[in-house]
This record gives C-alpha cells, sequence and structure tokens, in this order.
C-alpha cells in the first residue's frame, strides 16, 4: 500500500515538473516571439502573468487603483525593455524587477512613508471562487478559514513593504529565495534574513491582534 | 547540543516552515526537532502561519484593466516596429543617397563641360585658408551638400506629414 502511494506521489510530481517545464518553455518561446514583435506573443504573455502580477503590484501599493495603473505601466514597459532582456535571464524575476522598480517609485513620488508604514485600510479581497463552499468542509469550516484568511491578510497589510513584498512572493508566486534576491536586487542571504524578518513580524502582529492564538 | 546551536537552529524555523531552507539545513533542523520539544512546539506553531499564507486569495485584474493594458502595448509595439521600420530605411536611403551621389557626379561633372579635371584633380585650386583645395573637391562637396539637403528637407516634410496622419488617427 505505501508503495502504492509513493508511486502515485512519484507520477503527480513527474507530472507536476513535466507542466512547469511545459509552461517554461512556452514563456521562452513567447518571449522570444515578443522580441519580434509579435502581438500574439504579447497577449499570450499578459495572459499568463496577469493575476500574479496584479497579485504582487496590489500587495505593494495596497491600493487598486495604484495597481491598476502600475500593471499597466508594467507591460508597457515589457514592450520597451523587451529586447534587452537577456534571454538566459529568469522571465519571471525580470518582470517582478521591473514591476517592483515602477511601484517603489511610485511609492517614493505620490507617499514616501508608505514603504515603511501600514495603511489602514485592507486590501485584502474575496474572489467569488472563495466564496463558493466545498463539500468537503462544513460552512462551520469554511466560515473559520475564511475569517482566518482575513486576519492574516489584515495583519499582513500592516508590516511594512519589503516584507509584505518578500512574503507575497515567497508564499503566493512561490519563488525560491534566489529568484526573490534576483526581484529585489539583494544578496541571497538578506533575502533569507528578511523573510525570517517577514515571518516574525507577522506572527508578532497577529499574536498582538489575537493574543491567546485564537486567530490559529 | 549546545545552546548557540539550539538558538541557531530556532532561528531557521520559521523559514522551516516556509521551506526555504538548504537541504543541509532542513537536515539539520530535523534532527535538533527530534529530540527537543521546544523547538518541535515552535515549528508547529509557525506550519498554520505558511499554510495560511499560501491560501490567501488571489485579487484578479479586472477584464477591462487587462483589454486596456493589451491595446496600449499593442499600439506600443506597433509604433516600436514603424520606428525599426523607418530605421532601416532610413539605412538604406542613406547608403544609396551616397552610391547616387558618387554614381551621378562623372555625369553632373560631364554635363557641366569639365569632364577633364575629373581626371586631372591638381588642374587648378583655390585656397582656404592655408589648404589648397581643388576645384572638382569643392564642386563634389558642393554636390553631396545639394544633394544631402534636398533629401533632409523631403526627410522632415515626411516626417511633419506622418505625425500629422497620426494626429488625426
Amino acid at each position: 500500500m505505501r508503495l502504492f502511494w509513493a508511486l502515485i506521489r512519484i507520477t503527480s510530481m513527474v507530472g507536476a515538473d513535466a507542466l512547469s517545464l511545459e509552461g517554461l518553455v512556452a514563456v521562452d518561446a513567447d518571449v522570444v516571439r515578443l522580441r519580434r514583435g509579435d502581438p500574439n506573443a504579447l497577449s499570450e504573455l499578459i495572459t499568463r502573468y496577469q493575476n500574479r502580477l496584479y497579485r504582487y503590484l496590489l500587495r505593494i501599493v495596497r491600493e487598486p487603483a495604484e495597481a491598476d495603473d502600475l500593471f499597466q505601466q508594467t507591460w508597457l514597459r515589457v514592450v520597451e525593455k523587451i529586447r534587452s532582456f537577456d534571454a538566459s535571464r529568469n522571465f519571471d524575476a525580470w518582470l517582478f524587477t521591473l514591476a517592483r522598480n515602477l511601484a517603489i517609485d511610485h511609492l517614493r513620488r505620490i507617499r514616501p512613508q508608505s514603504l515603511d508604514e501600514p495603511l489602514a485600510n485592507s486590501w485584502h479581497s474575496e474572489t467569488v471562487a472563495d466564496r463558493i463552499p466545498c463539500k468537503d468542509h462544513t460552512p462551520l469550516d469554511h466560515a473559520l478559514a475564511a475569517e482566518r484568511r482575513t486576519e492574516i491578510s489584515e495583519a499582513m497589510a500592516g508590516l511594512p513593504m519589503m516584507y509584505r513584498e518578500v512574503l507575497t512572493l515567497r508564499f503566493e508566486d512561490e519563488m525560491k529565495i534566489e529568484e526573490i534576491a534576483q526581484v529585489t536586487a539583494v544578496p541571497v542571504s538578506t533575502a533569507k534574513s528578511r523573510l525570517r524578518r517577514s515571518l516574525e513580524q507577522l506572527r508578532y502582529a497577529l499574536e498582538a491582534r489575537y493574543p491567546g492564538g485564537t486567530w490559529q | 547540543m549546545t545552546m548557540s546551536e539550539h538558538d541557531k537552529i530556532r532561528e531557521l524555523l520559521a523559514l522551516a516552515a516556509a521551506d526555504a531552507l538548504t537541504s543541509a539545513e532542513e537536515k539539520q533542523v530535523a534532527e535538533h526537532v527530534r529530540s527537543c520539544i521546544a523547538c518541535s512546539n515552535e515549528l508547529e506553531a509557525w506550519r498554520p502561519i505558511a499554510s495560511e499564507l499560501r491560501r490567501l486569495p488571489t485579487p484578479q485584474p479586472a477584464s477591462w484593466l487587462v483589454q486596456a493594458t493589451l491595446a496600449r502595448a499593442e499600439a506600443k509595439l506597433s509604433v516600436q516596429a514603424e520606428h525599426d521600420w523607418n530605421r532601416r530605411v532610413m539605412i538604406v536611403v542613406v547608403a544609396f543617397a551616397w552610391l547616387l551621389t558618387i554614381a551621378t557626379w562623372p555625369v553632373f561633372h560631364f554635363v557641366s563641360g569639365r569632364f577633364g579635371t575629373l581626371l586631372e584633380p591638381q588642374f587648378s585650386h583655390t585656397q582656404f585658408g592655408q589648404t589648397w583645395f581643388s576645384h572638382t573637391s569643392i564642386s563634389f562637396a558642393a554636390f553631396t551638400a545639394l544633394g544631402w539637403i534636398a533629401g533632409g528637407v523631403a526627410a522632415v516634410m515626411l516626417a511633419i506629414r506622418q505625425r500629422g496622419e497620426r494626429r488625426l488617427a
């Protein structure tokens, strides 16, 4: 029985690797086509990255209207700079670096204090999919899970920008530490200690808001 | 296990929950946690935070935003393509203009009745400052300048017209 589950696990891992490899090849092909000026490749890339990029920008600036504007600016910058993109590099890291630079410039210009200070309003948003009850969980489980997500996202919104950024890159975009270091333009050791500090800050924030671990 | 090693492992626990350790660090943490209840509990306390962070809802861009972005980016892409085309055409035109200037010079010279001086560049000279220039060289420079000025004026007029058309579009 254990062998059976091990086989299932290996098959699913190979499948997942094959899928991610396929995704990488598709991105590379789209990037090459975009460098030649193919508008279809641009459409493919926007479709592929729209949710991740938008989420990242929203986590940084926290204001949907500003994230909207930065989303557009990022893709315009991609079109402008795609020829200078080194094809041997990771496109994800390059794209997020462009977005990050634009977002930081924007924050410095609009509200310089926001790079370190939390906002009063939460950026937390719930999708339609989140409202659909899962049949494996009771409505109470679902309500508690939603509440936990709200609590954690509110606590996260209260962290300084560089901590929010590293948390979203690691947990939501599932970037490796090396990729996070590339996007944030810091050494790997700094990215790692920043991730640790951001988790510690988040935990302190949660424990301060919900003493006794009631948020868990 | 000394205290400093315990503290060192404790610092790694948050990163362990985030799956951000190297394989050597992971092994170190796993070995320590097996024998240290405090660290084992601490690691368990980190896990729900990491797990909830992975499950945060993804805010999605509005469809109008994606469409508007695509439209703007495509417009920029086509402007860039046009610029590239213009640059290539400009290079070809410049090369062609040089060839044409050099090729038509003997014809111009012949028509102006001074074909002989082409073969004898030292035939007559004019002094500019301390330097002597042959009349052939001066005529050739004037002919080239005239051609380039005419070409430049044409290019400027074409660019102004194109800009006007783009504004109307």
